[in-house]
């Protein structure tokens, strides 16, 4: 890549910083207030939905290559510019499901998207998506008002483009880039998420075990292997237009991880777990709009799975 | 998830929620002593605190697999593995740790199955099975398929099989907690609580625990090229050195020979335990020249020094990204890998190499480079998870000090970690550590209406005071830069101005140690990083100052602290290596190039000050011997 080192991208982030939480406090003084649900309903789930603060979008242009991912970018930002900017990250590569944000209104993951995928020439026209939508954004004018084209044609040859970084949508936000995604491990958790099965486990007397692993043969594995592997980012939980409505949906992920144990050929509980998932906000909230299989990072069919798991309740 | 309200005292606080901390919240809630205080109404106080939310732990990179004799494959006896393990660790392994090691895997890894771990199977439905570098059969033969695996995720079903578990037991998460300090009384022989920052509030925590179990992974993060992620910062090695403890063998850091070149991302063992070769700018298959037998499944030491003495000898290519940069590179060729079975068996590596280098691994070659991996030294524990001080002839233990993981040292290890062990560490020792809190909770539970509190009142006072030093200091680095530019509005969007930041001085470092240390040192390039570490990076990380006002989310405060914990571990990391005048498993000294057991068949232990001890391998069954593969 002998170019890409005099090649540049602008990044667009909506940032965010919370109020101090003096002055929140100030404002309530009603002692009923704060008898909140453990599962996030009522007045204070919608206070927390709307936390106070300052918002702002920030720019940066630094150096970048096609090939490098928006978070090497993010990450040469708090290096060399702005050490303020916040954004969850971890392990780099795709496997924690911590960096999940919306990328030009998509959710997906910082460390799996690249400049080359993402970046877009302002003004190239025509603007109108995949789905053939048109973006109602005035990205050109507010583009041609910033320092970063000063430089005017300059600047335009060696920019890759522009990419828009906000929050994973359908969450509070909490800081800059950074949602809470507690909303999503909660309706995971009321899901009695784990193996139910006997129970019972091994023990060792001179190097030999009492009890040996539940036998299950590789096309039963198949069945929910696939599922096994969510890592719980929330981007199908963002890309669901229902479940951002609020509670009215225990949404795409707590459903897959449902869906991971009633498949296991190990547990027990099946059958419970398929009550508890038919519920107005369970299946029967899924609307198959499919946008949640878009980026799942592991590759799973969110939309096609909901599927299955609906028409497996609706057989049982 | 963070507590609603802290407990005045906990009977356990569990720092750090990868494999060894979850481990050991099972462990402990699960145990007999437990049990039986919950039939008599008595709830154990525990919290487990972690920087990260659980599933956001490292354990979830683990790719390959976790070692157990279960022979579902071939023959298998947990005693070879026991020898393997002695022998790929050189010797410097303490021989009663690793019989148990070996002798309890099998269930360990039956009891992960048992929980929900989704292992790859065989035709019968039994756990499948691979070769890994070094496990062999009758004592250093053939190579033997002793890796449990689940396709190339077994660290991800593990950490979530555990953290669901965990659930099933009702256990209290701090999440996003980073830990400042290990608080113990005012004479160092027990353990008072820690004092932690909420990066939710942004406020400092003190929180008063009778006792601690500090499981906070590596410190790949001391190198510029790691397959560490970001957060492995040897936040729990720094934490006991501050708080006046030693640090075991800290001087072994296990660099894996596959890298994915210039990003560090681990390409799991596993491509070359499917038949992956590492070849030189030549196209020739290397290994076999260094490791005749076991080739390019030799331990991982072995594999990575191999691949740094072709690229000195000039036989090192460029990343293809890179095609002008130097050649310290080697080839993976995985394309004699069918490659239905390749998209079966390496699903991970297959996306990682095509996401991230833009090839595909079923035609192309990749470039690949040594990455730091693991740090095979820690806490020093007994083989129940206590962390004990050397004086040089005998250990003390701190009275509710533990520690499990990576961050620890029972020394399994040695000088080299065999791929597939450190997995069944975590969850072996974790588990075993739990055990031995439940132990000392039962004997004395806060919740007891009988219980002696009079301890306590010791415990509260040195921690509450080492919050209320961390609040002060966090004070400080709120108000942003000394003087000059305080006048400027409070309000400010960001100082962009101000260049020298945490992040920037991380990178630096990790420069440094990787010039001095990475595969190989000597005398003087230890004593180049110390005099960098001194004149360059001390001073500047003593100035850190957060450029942003606000307490919440304000991730620039746990960076300027993870920088620090880095700087001192460092320190500890080149002073250990100074003193051992010797090469063994992963320390490779130039200006030392044998193996000395004469003198330095012995744990190293070194202070904050950098004062360095040795103590000797406890040697059970098996005798040092040459090491080949």
């Amino acid at each position: 890549m002998a170019e890409a080192n005099n090649t540049t991208v602008t990044l667009k982030v909506h940032r965010f910083t919370p109020r101090p939480e003096r002055a929140e406090r100030a404002r309530g003084g009603s002692p009923f207030a704060r008898k909140s649900s453990p599962f996030g309903s009522g007045s204070d789930s919608a206070a927390r939905r709307r936390p106070r603060g300052k918002q702002w979008v920030q720019e940066y242009t630094i150096p970048a290559r096609p090939e490098d991912t928006i978070l090497d970018c993010l990450l040469a930002i708090k290096r060399t510019v702005d050490p303020t900017l916040a954004f969850r990250y971890s392990c780099g590569h795709g496997m924690c499901g911590s960096d999940a944000v919306a990328i030009n209104g998509t959710p997906t993951l910082l460390c799996t998207a690249s400049i080359r995928d993402w970046a877009k020439q302002p003004g190239a026209l025509p603007q109108v998506d995949d789905e053939g939508f048109r973006h109602i954004d005035n990205g050109q004018d507010e583009s041609s008002d910033s320092p970063a084209d000063a430089d005017g044609a300059y600047e335009a040859t060696d920019s890759l483009g522009v990419i828009e970084l906000a929050p994973l949508p359908g969450f509070p936000p909490q800081r800059d880039l950074i949602a809470d995604i507690d909303p999503m491990l909660n309706q995971i958790r009321k899901l009695t998420p784990y193996l139910e099965a006997d129970g019972v486990l091994a023990t060792t007397a001179e190097g030999k075990v009492n009890a040996f692993e539940y036998l299950q043969h590789p096309e039963q594995l198949a069945k929910y292997e696939t599922l096994s592997n969510c890592i719980a980012c929330g981007v199908c939980e963002g890309s669901c237009p229902v479940f951002a409505g609020g509670d009215a949906f225990i949404g795409p992920a707590a459903l897959i991880w449902a869906s991971r144990f009633i498949n296991d050929s190990r547990d027990t509980k099946a059958m419970e777990r398929m009550d508890a998932i038919d519920t107005a906000d369970g299946v029967a909230a899924c609307q198959s709009v499919r946008a949640c299989s878009r980026h799942c990072p592991r590759g799973i069919d969110v939309g096609e799975e909901m599927w299955q798991i609906v028409a497996k309740v609706r057989e049982r | 998830m963070s507590p609603k309200r802290l407990e005045d005292m906990y009977d356990a606080v569990i720092v750090g929620a990868g494999a060894a901390g979850l481990s050991a919240a099972l462990g402990l809630l699960r145990s007999p002593e437990i049990t039986e205080l919950k039939e008599q109404g008595v709830e154990p106080k525990i919290l487990v605190v972690s920087k990260l939310q659980p599933l956001r732990s490292h354990t979830g990179s683990a790719e390959g697999g976790i070692a157990a004799s279960l022979g579902n494959i071939e023959s298998d006896d947990w005693h070879w593995h026991y020898y393997d393990t002695i022998k790929g660790g050189d010797w410097l392994v303490d021989q009663d740790a690793a019989k148990l090691l070996a002798e309890y895997a099998p269930e360990t890894v039956i009891n992960l199955e048992r929980q929900g771990v989704a292992f790859s199977r065989t035709e019968d439905g039994h756990i499948a099975q691979r070769r890994f570098g070094g496990h062999t059969r009758d004592f250093g033969g053939e190579p033997v398929k002793r890796a449990a695996y689940a396709a190339d995720r077994i660290g991800h079903q593990i950490l979530h099989t555990l953290w669901q578990q965990c659930v099933a037991q009702g256990v209290e998460f701090a999440e996003e907690w980073y830990v400042t300090d290990l608080v113990l009384t005012d004479d160092g022989q027990q353990a008072a609580g820690i004092v932690a920052l909420d990066t939710h509030s942004g406020k400092i925590q003190a929180i008063h625990a009778r006792n601690v179990l500090i499981a906070t992974g590596g410190a790949g993060r001391l190198f510029h090229t790691t397959s560490n992620s970001w957060d492995l910062t040897g936040d729990g090695m720094a934490l006991a050195l501050s708080a006046g403890l030693q640090l075991e063998d800290i001087e072994f850091v296990q660099f894996h020979p596959t890298g994915l070149a210039h990003t560090g991302i681990l390409l799991s063992e596993a491509a070359r335990a499917e038949g992956g070769i590492l070849r030189n700018a030549n196209g020739e298959a290397f290994m076999e020249r260094y490791a005749p037998e076991h080739r390019d499944l030799a331990a991982r030491d072995v594999v990575s020094r191999s691949i740094m003495a072709e690229i000195d000898a000039g036989r090192g290519v460029a990343d293809p990204k890179d095609p002008n940069g130097p050649k310290d590179c080697v080839w993976l060729d995985m394309t004699g890998i069918d490659a239905e079975r390749m998209a079966q068996v390496l699903p991970q590596v297959v996306e990682t190499i095509e996401q991230y280098a833009n090839l595909d691994p079923t035609k192309d070659l990749v470039p690949i480079k040594p990455t730091a991996h693991y740090t095979m030294g820690g806490l020093p524990i007994t083989t129940d998870g206590e962390v004990y001080r050397w004086d040089g002839t005998h250990r003390t233990v701190v009275n509710g000090l533990f520690a499990a993981g990576e961050c620890s040292c029972v020394s399994v290890h040695g000088a080299n970690r065999l791929g597939g062990n450190s997995l069944l560490d975590a969850c072996l020792f974790g588990t075993r550590a739990g055990h031995a809190l439940a132990a000392r909770i039962a004997g004395n539970p806060v919740d007891s209406p009988m219980g002696d509190e009079t301890a306590d009142d010791d415990l509260i006072t040195a921690v509450d005071r080492a919050a209320e030093a961390r609040n002060g200091e966090l004070t400080t680095l709120l108000q942003g830069a000394p003087q000059s530019d305080t006048e400027s509005d409070a309000e400010s969007e960001s100082n962009a101005g101000n260049t020298a930041n945490a992040y920037q001085l991380m990178a630096k470092l990790g420069s440094i140690m990787e010039q001095a240390l990475a595969v190989r040192c000597s005398a003087d390039t230890i004593a180049a990083a110390l005099e960098q570490l001194d004149t360059v990076i001390k001073p500047q990380a003593d100035h850190l100052y957060a450029h942003d006002h606000t307490a919440a989310f304000n991730q620039e405060v746990t960076a300027i602290w993870e920088v620090r914990h880095l700087v001192a571990l460092a320190q500890a990391v080149l002073m250990a290596s100074d003193a051992r005048h010797e090469s063994r498993g992963s320390m490779r000294r130039l200006d030392f190039p044998e193996r000395d057991d004469e003198h330095f068949l012995a744990h190293s232990m070194v202070a904050a000050a950098g004062s360095v001890t040795f103590k000797p391998v406890t040697i059970t069954d098996y005798p040092p011997k040459k090491r080949e593969y």
